[in-house]
């Protein structure tokens, strides 16, 4: 025992959790649970605790004395008003969060704020700071955009890390803001530059020291993360900041980045070539947003161009079904070019990751442990290298190729597209019913089985909501990714792909997220929720509920870790030990987790476990039914392993 | 001898029941062997009978290094053994996986249907 310690019982000073550790404590707080009102009357007053280096302030509030900090003050027009109206400039939607001292009055302002308060941004209660992050990434892979997070200094960085850290691997573009306090009783929650513990893993970080400088670093923020290789930018926000009066103070006009396209000689280049060709190409990888798909299409329509997409993997990809998207009608390409994927007389592709590698300040060499440099995850794996690649933005070089092309094609050319275009329309039609029907025989095995065979899951789900405007926000490698053969990929957020680094817990976030973007948009949610994920963060549940999202939550309830069983199992059988005892801290069993009680448990309407494949197809319809009406749904469905 | 071994003992198919579910055979086939490397059926040949069965599993036992393009686990007769294996053979013998054909599907045909209907090139 330390002196101190010794000292601290000799006086009597004990812990709060000290305190409810003990049967006197736990005691009282039996009696708070049972009757809150009357127990809080007649418990005794909770102890002060005074551990080294923390204030009387700081004791006080552990203990749940909260009371306005010493810091606290009225101002006309406190700074986070204004860095409130930055965001409303930016246009951001939604700002998550998990509350917290060291923003309260960014959020304070965030909820009342102007004539609109708690609008355009929209505070998002979240139950964890993971789940916050995962949300705005789920969001901005839908919207092509970013929405804000707020943490709490050093404690919600650490807990929001590895979302982040799967947003920088995606990609993704997220505003993040960290409250911090080192001057007040927060000191043990701060530190000197807390944007270093996420450094290595963000895009771009500020620490301003004014409240002019933190205006601009939001903007800045915003931009960095948008722009090519986008990816999640943090700002660093003192307290005092936030509370300062910002008097006549003016927020500055925002000014969008200029992202570069390819040189003007280039767009000519390709513009002829796509012209000139006999049968052009067009392989389309993942662009940034909405515009760019849309121009992508564009580009193909206008040179008659079959094309190939990502649309099953990734967002914001060439549309699936498009007449145009298939082999076409004549595989012998004579010019192909890429768009954010490799092409093989051109390929257009943006900076990426690894480009980034200049931040990684603590040498940790995160995703690049292997040489040649690797990526984790194959399906947004960045296009290797080659002499024909042209360093720019894709999706910013497409207005003026698109451009180009409109001013050197001749009226015959035309003519030659149109035809070209039929034929490969025609051929495309046939190769995926073909497809189709090939896909649909190889799943029909285990069709009446149970537990039940995730590809009639996916096929059952498909026909009710085929007609509907959906975007499948869960990862689906885990559950044997059948929405690839199975369901069209038309939208730009149709799938929006893996989880950045393969990390467990994104999931039921993302999908939350995409869910907010989908909210106001007549658009609705699917998430076929893998059982080991949500058991990360289920609070992501409570959000969804409380915020009425339309989210379809189809559980993936194979009782395991799965992949970790057959490593298990495998590496057992390697070493000749048998696999009979891989379940052992792999599986989800004794006892089993009922997701539907869980489920109700945040407030989400939920059903299961279902078994019997022929009640699947009836829950699905409740389901689809339900969030097509605003709420939540949870159905719990046991599921093949694969 | 444990040829002939094989071919004598049949097998207790509940008690294979237990052991494909204990040794989680199931990870890969699926809980009625008809998933992913489907048993059931004429879906594999080395359930046309017990000896290929088991000259199967022990094959990989024998294989140094292990082949890491297999991702059968191994199962040395020391960890699995010839009446264990038989039993399992005999529990997937016992399955039986009869899916509506296609035509007979009304989900898929309603999904075939409207590929094909999809048109030839109206739509985007």
């Amino acid at each position: 025992m330390t002196d101190a310690k010794r000292n601290k019982e000799k006086s009597g000073e004990i812990s709060r959790r000290a305190f409810l550790g003990t049967s006197a404590g736990a005691a009282a707080a039996s009696l708070l649970g049972k009757s809150e009102g009357a127990a809080a009357q007649t418990a005794p007053p909770a102890v002060r605790a005074t551990l080294p280096g923390q204030s009387a302030e700081a004791a006080d509030r552990d203990i749940g004395n909260a009371r306005p900090p010493v810091a606290v003050r009225a101002v006309q027009r406190p700074g986070s008003d204004l860095m409130v109206q930055v965001l409303r400039d930016l246009e951001i939607e939604y700002v998550a969060a998990n509350p917290a001292a060291s923003f309260e009055g960014l959020q304070e302002s965030i909820i009342n704020y102007g004539d609109t308060p708690n609008k355009m941004p929209e505070f998002i209660s979240a139950l964890h700071e993971e789940s916050s992050v995962d949300m705005a990434h789920g969001y901005a892979k839908a919207e092509g955009r970013p929405m804000a997070v707020l943490l709490h200094g050093t404690l919600g960085l650490m807990h929001s890390s590895m979302a982040i850290y799967q947003a920088y691997q995606y990609q993704t573009p997220i505003l993040l803001i960290a409250g911090r306090d080192d001057t007040n009783f927060l000191r043990s929650q701060s530190a000197n530059d807390i944007a270093g513990i996420v450094r290595s893993i963000t895009k771009w970080d500020a620490h301003p020291r004014t409240l002019a400088g933190a205006l601009d670093a939001i903007q800045e923020g915003y931009r960095q993360a948008i722009t090519p290789p986008c990816g999640p930018a943090l700002v660093v926000l003192d307290t005092e900041l936030q509370k300062e009066e910002a008097g006549d103070m003016q927020v500055p006009a925002y000014v969008p980045p200029q992202i570069t396209g390819i040189s003007t000689g280039e767009v000519r280049a390709v513009a002829k070539a796509l012209v000139a060709a006999r049968n052009p190409r067009i392989a389309v990888g993942k662009l940034r947003t909405a515009r760019g798909v849309s121009d992508a299409v564009e580009l193909a329509e206008l040179v008659g161009a079959s094309t190939s997409t990502r649309a099953t993997l990734v967002p914001m990809s060439f549309p699936q079904r498009h007449p145009l998207c298939g082999p076409g009608s004549d595989t012998d390409y004579d010019y192909t070019l890429g768009l954010e994927t490799g092409g093989i007389q051109a390929a257009i592709i943006g900076p990426h990751r690894r480009t980034l590698e200049g931040r990684d300040v603590t040498g940790i060499g995160y995703g690049f442990i292997r040489e040649p440099p690797t990526p984790l995850w194959g399906p947004y794996a960045p296009p290797k290298p080659s002499h024909n690649d042209m360093h720019a933005d894709a999706e910013a070089s497409l207005p003026a190729i698109i451009a180009e092309v409109h001013k050197i094609m001749s009226s015959s050319m035309s003519n030659a597209v149109a035809v070209r275009s039929k034929q490969h329309a025609a051929a495309n039609h046939e190769a995926a019913v073909a497809a189709l029907k090939k896909a649909l025989e190889d799943r029909r095995r285990g069709w009446h089985g149970s537990p039940i065979s995730l590809a009639r899951l996916y096929a059952e789900l498909w026909i009710l909501i085929k007609d509907e405007d959906w975007c499948l926000a869960s990862p689906t490698q885990f559950s044997s990714g059948h929405n690839r053969v199975l369901w069209d990929h038309n939208k730009p957020y149709s799938h929006l792909g893996m989880h950045g680094a393969g990390g467990i817990g994104y999931c039921i976030g993302a999908s939350t997220g995409a869910a907010l973007a989908a909210k106001h948009r007549d658009r609705i949610v699917i998430n076929i929720q893998c059982d080991g994920d949500l058991n990360m963060v289920p609070g992501a549940l409570w959000t969804a509920a409380h915020y009425r999202l339309p989210m379809l939550v189809v559980m993936h309830n194979n009782r395991a870790w799965h992949q970790e069983l057959m490593y298990a199992q495998y590496m057992a059988g390697v070493r000749g030990r048998g696999g009979d005892r891989a379940h052992i801290g792999t599986t989800l069993r004794d006892p089993f987790i009922s997701y539907a009680k869980m489920g109700e448990a945040y407030g989400v309407e939920s059903e299961g476990p279902i078994s019997d494949p022929s009640k699947l197809f009836a829950a699905l319809k409740r389901g689809v039914d339900t969030v097509k009406q605003g709420r939540p749904y949870l159905i719990d469905v046991l599921t093949q392993p694969r | 001898m444990q040829q002939a071994r094989a071919q004598d003992l049949g097998g207790n198919a509940e008690e294979g029941e237990r052991l494909y579910y204990d040794f989680a055979c199931y990870s890969c086939h699926g809980y009625n062997a008809t998933m992913r490397v489907p048993l059931v059926g004429d879906a594999s040949g080395i359930m046309n009978s017990e000896q290929l069965f088991l000259t199967y599993l022990r094959l990989r036992a024998d294989q140094n290094p292990v082949n890491p393009k297999n991702s059968m686990p191994n199962y040395a007769v020391s960890t699995l053994s010839d009446e264990q294996a038989v039993d399992i053979y005999a529990y997937l013998r016992s399955l039986n996986d009869d899916p509506p054909e296609l035509a007979d599907n009304p989900v898929m045909q309603e999904m075939l249907d409207a590929a094909k209907a999809r048109g030839k090139g109206n739509e985007k």
